[in-house]
């Protein structure tokens, strides 16, 4: 509450200057800083900055600049709450699926089943969001041949997905996690 | 000094309260009430009346009694949810420009925005009779799932009204700054808003003066008057039975058996059962006949089970959005007088574990969030010089909410309300996707820039049209407008930079602009979006 009408002009200048910069840039943050470390830049940033507290103290041009700054600080801090949204989506095919795939691959490089099933089937929470109907059809068939280590299988089923939902980045990622995954191979 | 009010414009009720430096002030009616029916007649008698002397005509000439103007705010009257909403009113709707819906009484046409402005200056009048001073500024509240359109037409009304419309905020955010203010506390709360007309549900942390919106969803088209028509209409059936009548052709008799479902559904909230009779039903062979009923809690609760459903599967939805499960959350608010439906209560105390916050009244919290608000943006808090002013007007506000002596302690910081976008905002890139610039529940306000370019060779003209909604078809969103941009240079495709810039305000309004950074053509709109209110409509 101490900042001064100054020190939040010049903070709206340094975020307008930085607009095209990296979210972590924009909210003073290191490049690896975490979804709740932004969380804390940008409540610091609310309690400063935000419009609310400047409507009588500035006048229409500064204020309008102290908005557009405020905004663009929320877009950054927008970017890094969507990524944890994504990361968090991710995770069921990132973390275990492509462990037990891997694990099923190296135990039994020619069986078709793993000896032991899967512990905790995974449930893609949110990725029925990411894509069309009909694509996740093949993406489901894409976890199950995960799941068995046919990593080819799974490759074949996440290509049928993205031929049917052209538009999801979170197939293709998912494509070409399991890509990477077949070139380090056995 | 300025007086700024806090209100609720409500479906069915409104409430309007003030902060004063000994508390928050609620306003009355004549007759002391502190919750005004949103209900605007123009009587055979002639002139205009506003709130509970208004509801007494739904039964003489019910086509003349204009209420629920709020599900029809700035709504496209083609679509098939608003179409639906009509089947169920007395009074005669027609389309107008921008197909935007248009009140007919008698010869007259009103815009929405105009009846609810009968509305507010109803609450502006009892105001400034109740405190002596003139009422200029406002913060009213909405729906968190209101579109952009249905706001604009919110502030529109406040205008028609002479207020001037300082902010819109969400109403489950209204209830969560009531709540937590001054509490000085870190926790995650659930605001469960279920109201006469809609449902919101909204997942917050409150940290010190921070209050975030995590979350937020709802549906529209949900509300205790859905409970009243569902068991008005098994009354209707009863009626063809009992007394060899339909009454359904008849809007004064189904407007009774609809006054005879809420209070039937009120009763049910505090008792196992309801037993009594309808009396004073005409009968079409001149006489007048009365309709016995029994109806026990199990078989109302049976009767609204798809709609309670409903309200638990979006609040499921809402704390997966925010990443969150059920036992993250500290304390549940109940708002809205449908969440005195002991079902509504029992169901949300089995989602999280723990019974919901009943210690709040859940038909003034928003109004009362809301006025703390107003208090707070007013200039009047800021530009005191000595703290003693400013602190009275905040700190005492919330008292009424502090449960035990957890009262604030020394100067209170002035609550900050980062709210959310509440669905995503898209423009059509080639091929006929839909290119997401703003996510759903992004803080607002926020403001995001994109370069696209062009998809053919010396295109100097593009449309960039914009639409709202989750899919990632532009064709299965819902449309809110096109801006053009001419005059560019001709260059070959890919090559032309072109900056589109979304920017939604504090009050959830959207503003789009386009530039091309090389020519420096800017060109800028605020979006003329689908259903909301015209100059053209508002001069009919």
């Amino acid at each position: 509450m101490s900042s001064t009408r100054a020190e939040v002009l010049l903070w709206a200048q340094r975020v307008i200057a930085r607009r095209a910069g990296a979210a972590h840039a924009i909210l003073d943050l290191k490049p690896d800083a975490s979804v709740e470390d932004a969380q804390d830049a940008f409540h610091k940033i609310a309690r400063i900055a935000h419009p609310d507290l400047h409507r009588n103290g500035l006048t229409p041009d500064e204020l309008d600049a102290v908005t557009s700054a405020y905004g663009i600080a929320a877009g950054a801090y927008q970017t890094f709450r969507g990524q944890a949204m994504s990361t968090q989506r991710m995770k069921p095919l990132k973390a275990e699926d492509l462990a037990a795939a891997a694990a099923a691959g190296r135990a039994a490089p020619s069986g078709p089943t793993s000896s032991t099933p899967p512990s905790g089937v995974p449930v893609s929470a949110g990725a029925n969001q990411q894509m069309s109907s009909r694509a996740l059809v093949y993406y489901r068939k894409a976890e199950i041949a995960l799941r068995r280590g046919d990593l080819k299988g799974a490759i074949l089923q996440l290509k049928m997905a993205i031929a049917t939902d052209p538009s999801s980045a979170f197939l293709r990622t998912a494509l070409a996690e399991v890509e990477t995954e077949l070139r380090k191979g056995p | 000094m300025a007086i700024a009010l806090g209100i609720d414009l409500g479906t069915t009720n409104s409430c309007a309260a003030v902060a004063t430096p000994t508390g928050v002030e609620f306003i009355l009616g004549q007759r002391a009430e502190r919750v005004h029916p949103s209900v605007v007649a123009f009587p055979s008698s002639g002139g205009v009346v506003v709130g509970a002397d208004a509801k007494r005509y739904r039964l003489t000439e019910p086509q003349h009694v204009i209420h629920s103007a709020k599900r029809f705010i700035g709504q496209n009257i083609r679509a098939p949810l608003v179409q639906l909403a009509l089947t169920g009113i007395r009074y005669k709707v027609v389309e107008g420009p921008n197909q935007q819906p248009i009140v007919v009484v008698r010869d007259r046409r009103m815009t929405m925005p105009e009846i609810s402005s009968h509305v507010l200056l109803h609450l502006k009048r009892n105001a400034e009779r109740q405190l002596g001073a003139s009422v200029t500024d406002a913060v009213i509240t909405v729906p968190a799932n209101f579109t952009d359109a249905q706001r604009t037409a919110t502030k529109e009304a406040g205008r028609l009204a002479g207020l001037t419309v300082m902010r819109l905020i969400n109403e489950p955010t209204a209830a969560a700054l009531a709540y937590g203010f001054g509490r000085n506390q870190d926790q995650l709360i659930c605001v469960f808003d279920f109201g006469g007309g809609t449902f919101d549900v909204s997942i917050l942390r409150i940290k010190g003066e921070v209050f975030e919106v995590l979350a937020s969803d709802g549906d529209f088209f949900l509300g205790g008057d859905d409970l009243d028509r569902a068991l008005a209409e098994v009354l209707a059936a009863e009626c063809n039975r009992v007394l060899g009548f339909d009454p359904r052709q008849h809007p004064v008799l189904m407007m009774k058996l609809m006054m005879g479902a809420e209070a039937i559904k009120c009763h049910l909230s505090d008792n196992d059962a309801a037993e009594g009779e309808i009396d004073g039903i005409d009968l079409p062979n001149g006489s007048t006949g009365s309709l016995p009923f029994a109806l026990t809690r199990a078989q109302f609760e049976d009767l609204i089970n798809g709609y309670v459903n409903r309200t638990i599967e979006v609040t499921k939805q809402v704390l997966a959005q925010a990443r969150l499960s059920p036992k993250d959350i500290s304390d549940v608010l109940c708002v809205g007088g449908s969440t005195r439906i002991p079902a509504v209560r029992n169901r949300l105390a089995d989602v999280f574990r723990k019974q919901p916050n009943i210690g709040i009244n859940p038909d003034e919290v928003v109004a009362q969030g809301a006025a703390i608000q107003a208090g707070s943006l007013s200039g009047s808090i800021i530009a005191g010089t000595g703290m003693g002013a400013r602190d009275a007007v905040v700190t005492e506000a919330h008292s009424p909410l502090l449960h035990g002596g957890a009262r604030a302690q020394g100067p209170l910081a002035r609550p900050v309300l980062l709210d959310v976008n509440p669905s995503t905002l898209s423009i059509q890139t080639a091929g006929g996707y839909a290119e997401h610039l703003l996510d759903k529940n992004s803080p607002i306000p926020i403001e995001r820039t994109r370069v696209f370019t062009t998809a053919r060779d010396n295109q100097t003209r593009v449309e960039i049209d914009c639409c709202r909604g989750e899919s990632r078809r532009y064709a299965e969103n819902e449309p809110l407008g096109t801006l053009v941009l001419e005059n560019l240079e001709a260059k070959r495709r890919g090559d032309l930079k072109i900056e589109v810039c979304f920017r939604v305000d504090a009050d959830g309004i959207l503003h789009v602009s386009a530039a091309d950074p090389d020519s420096g053509a800017r060109q800028e709109a605020a979006l003329q979006v689908i259903g909301a209110p015209t100059q053209e409509g508002a001069a009919q």
